[in-house]
């Protein structure tokens, strides 16, 4: 009826004003499907007969959300996310952290960071993880007399790379809407997560060196290790974990090999870390640790070092359960997630923490977050098939690439958008809304214009620009004036600093996700490093 | 909690869940009982029995008692009409639904990886499962009124234009529901009639109840949306916040529970 042109226009203005009047985004969007296709088709083909018409495309979309295994991760990762939050396992890795760094300068944010980036290595949301950090470690710092805006930002920063750290929920619904594998996706973003987090630290430790007074040191507690010993403490305890992980692979490889299912079959990939020459080398390794634990480091020195870092383990198990399973080639996102679930819950168990309460409350939040981010995907994903059927996503891509615009000029022009809308919706809104219209146009760029350094490989673009949209929205976690971590922060901090003091806290720390979004920009290839 | 309460949240929810399994597991025999002449369905399954019909009576009958009996939990607020208390009702059962998923992967993992025998079914039970989850989360979303939303501009404007919106919105949602049944009812009816499965050696029947689903849960998602609108009409302007209050009490609670250095901050 309409040419496409016209209805994309109506579309952007409708859709703004369905979302400025306050309607859910997901059903906004859903409406805004219905729209598209009455503007398409006209509405004597939609309503002309009950029951039929192109209208039906739209519960096909949906229908087929609902039956993709790979959906099927976000609630278990999001229960596995409510579980950990309320099991005390995040508390005690903060002290286990703790002890090993007291005697650092600005040690308690560099605690903070490390803790971040394992608990982001544990789930894939944020807002918890900030109120937990603001919770754990503000006080401490600010009684300590760190500095105000360091210690704000250090928490707000770090507690938001849980999107960015796989696994991540971000990267799985854009995994799903882009059709983009999300294992290479959370591979992908390995490394750029870790290049922001160790910017953080780095940021850190320069300015409490170039200014101590900024990050003053605890007192000394009585009979604490200090120096050397501290150092060969770490060791005992580094070697003790290597000595468990050890005895976990040899058993697996051992069982493996005993079953007969490691057997090489000719096509099919070895599994990882579980052929039969591996049942020797982890052996050797497990000896080795054991030796070097009793026979150099000495029992009294195993028994302190387990007592001062054993909070470390949980986590660390949690991680190896659940990133094992995805890159031990032994299960998928799905699965791990589940697996996942499964480890925390067994953990809390043992620490004595798990009830039926806990369980319950965990699985009523866990369906809540579900209905909010699912719903806004069937919303996006009718309103996605409806365009589609239209013709708009093409449209908009021919119209871009014919403005014959540089491609880094609409690439950073992108992030612009990204970034302005960053500030007023979710990210989940961003994802759905915007990327099925982004990606094509991306897609379609010279690929060597992208970045200034290095070729990004052809195959690897959708997975760069997952990442760099994941980049992009660390830094709409702490924008003004609605970054969700200060409002989450402001919750738990003490009510002398106000929201203005957390944004201005927040400043540098902007400063520094800009920089990593930066290095993503210049040099594409980092994303294929691992991949 | 205590553990009679927690007998006390489940029992109703379980008792549904377990016998409405068996029903919808079971349910050509009611088509083939009480729906129009079937003979492709006929040659299948045999039509419903005494068993079958006491089992739907159970359904109805823990549908009934446990709306009834349901009491809102920590954070879900009061309950103003029935309405949502058949919402509540049904989040409960899909609450459930969750940990049983979860029992599912694992028992499936475990075979899979430590006995090499994998099931033939969990996979898809998972993937059946999980599309009810994902559907009736957002009926529980509704009711609590947590989807997304943009407060931006609604939280300046007076209550009587938020009024105004509200209702645009929850008119719309309303459309939308109509749309996609005007659009998919054939389909989903064939499909229903026809127990369609899913092609595989398990073969759950899941486009035969995932498509009629999908239109029955987005009316009364619409449903829920009008009597939101009606329950919330008289309530005072609010200011609303990008965060969340209830995971914030939560963490506070945990962190409190723990001896954990937490040290007043005013003395500093």
């Amino acid at each position: 009826m309409f040419d496409i042109g016209t209805i994309s226009l109506i579309l952007l203005v409708a859709m703004l004003v369905l979302l400025a009047i306050g309607m859910p985004l997901g059903f906004a969007s859903a409406v805004m499907a219905v729209a598209v296709l009455v503007m398409k088709f006209g509405p004597d083909l939609l309503f002309g007969r009950f029951g039929t018409g192109p209208l039906n495309i739209l519960s096909q979309r949906i229908y087929g959300l609902m039956t993709d295994y790979v959906l099927i991760s976000i609630p278990l990762f999001i229960l596995m996310a409510n579980l950990l939050e309320r099991s005390g396992i995040a508390g005690e890795m903060y002290n286990s952290l703790n002890v090993w760094l007291s005697r650092t300068r600005g040690g308690i944010a560099i605690v903070t960071s490390i803790m971040a980036v394992i608990m982001a290595a544990m789930s894939g949301i944020i807002g918890g993880e900030v109120v937990l950090l603001g919770l754990i470690a503000l006080p401490q710092m600010l009684r300590l007399g760190y500095d105000q805006n360091l210690a704000i930002g250090t928490i707000c920063a770090s507690g938001s790379l849980g999107t960015m750290i796989p696994p991540s929920i971000v990267l799985i619904i854009y995994g799903l809407i882009t059709e983009t594998s999300i294992k290479a996706l959370f591979t992908a973003s390995f490394l750029p997560g870790f290049v922001l987090a160790s910017f953080i630290i780095i940021y850190i430790v320069i300015r409490t060196q170039l200014n101590p007074s900024l990050a003053p040191l605890p007192q000394p507690e009585k009979g604490e290790p200090v120096g050397r010993e501290k150092g060969i403490l770490f060791l005992t305890f580094l070697t003790t974990l290597t000595a468990g992980f050890a005895l976990v692979l040899f058993l697996r490889a051992a069982f493996l090999t005993g079953t007969g299912q490691n057997a090489a079959v000719a096509g099919v990939d070895a599994i990882t870390l579980g052929t039969p020459d591996y049942v020797w080398k982890f052996g050797i390794v497990l000896l080795l640790a054991l030796a070097l634990i009793f026979l150099a480091f000495g029992r009294d020195r195993l028994r302190i070092s387990w007592r001062m870092g054993k909070g470390l383990v949980a986590p660390l198990v949690v991680i190896g359960v659940v990133l094992g399973s995805i890159y031990g080639g032994i299960t998928g996102i799905t699965e791990a997630a589940g697996m996942g679930v499964v480890a925390v819950a067994l953990i809390a168990a043992l620490r004595g923490e798990m009830s039926f309460g806990l369980l319950w409350e965990s699985v009523k939040r866990t369906l809540r977050a579900t209905g909010t981010i699912i719903w806004v995907t069937i919303g996006a994903t009718a309103l996605a098939g409806a365009y589609t059927i239209a013709g708009g996503p093409t449209y908009i891509a021919n119209t871009i690439i014919g403005a014959e615009l540089p491609t880094m000029g609409i690439i950073l022009m992108m992030m612009v958008i990204f970034l302005f809308m960053g500030a007023f919706m979710d990210w989940v809104g961003i994802v759905l809304l915007v990327m099925p219209v982004f990606l094509p146009i991306v897609l379609r760029l010279p690929v060597e214009e992208i970045g200034m350094f290095g070729d990004l490989n052809p195959r690897h673009v959708a997975i760069w620009f997952g990442v760099v949209f994941t980049m992009n929205m660390q830094v709409s976690f702490l924008s003004p004036p609605f970054g969700p971590a200060a409002f989450y922060l402001k919750s738990v901090a003490p009510p002398r600093i106000s929201l203005t003091d957390i944004f201005k806290g927040f400043l540098p720390f902007i400063g520094i996700q800009l920089l990593a979004l930066s290095v993503l920009l210049i040099w594409p290839p980092i994303v294929s490093l691992f991949l | 909690m205590r553990a009679v309460d927690s007998v006390r949240t489940v029992l109703w929810p379980l008792i549904f869940s377990l016998s409405l399994s068996y029903v919808v597991w079971s349910f050509p025999a009611y088509i083939l009982r009480f729906g129009p002449p079937n003979d492709a369905l006929a040659l299948r399954a045999a039509p419903a029995v005494a068993l079958d019909l006491a089992m739907l009576m159970v359904t109805a009958a823990a549908l009934v008692i446990g709306v009834i009996r349901l009491r809102p939990g920590v954070g879900e607020g009061e309950l103003k009409n029935v309405f949502d208390r058949i919402s509540l009702f049904l989040s409960r059962v899909t609450m459930l639904l969750v940990v049983a998923l979860v029992l599912v992967m694992l028992y499936e993992v475990v075979l899979r990886y430590v006995f090499e025998r994998p099931t033939l079914w969990a996979n898809e039970l998972s993937l059946w499962m999980a599309g009810f989850i994902f559907l009736l989360s957002g009926l529980y979303a509704m009711q609590q009124r947590t989807h997304i939303r943009i407060y931006l501009l609604y939280d300046l404007l007076p209550r009587s234009a938020q009024r105004l919106c509200d209702t645009v919105s929850a008119l719309l949602i309303a459309v939308f529901a109509a749309a996609l049944v005007w659009g998919s009812y054939n389909e989903a009816y064939a499909k229903l009639m026809r127990w369609e499965t899913f092609g595989t050696a398990f073969d759950p029947p899941i486009p035969a109840t995932m498509k009629p689903m999908i239109l029955v849960v987005i009316v009364l998602v619409a449903i829920q949306a009008i009597v939101n609108l009606i329950a919330d009409w008289n309530a005072k302007a609010e200011i609303h916040t990008v965060v969340d209050t209830d995971e914030i009490e939560t963490v506070i609670n945990t962190v409190g529970q723990q001896h954990i250095e937490r040290e007043d901050t005013r003395h500093v």
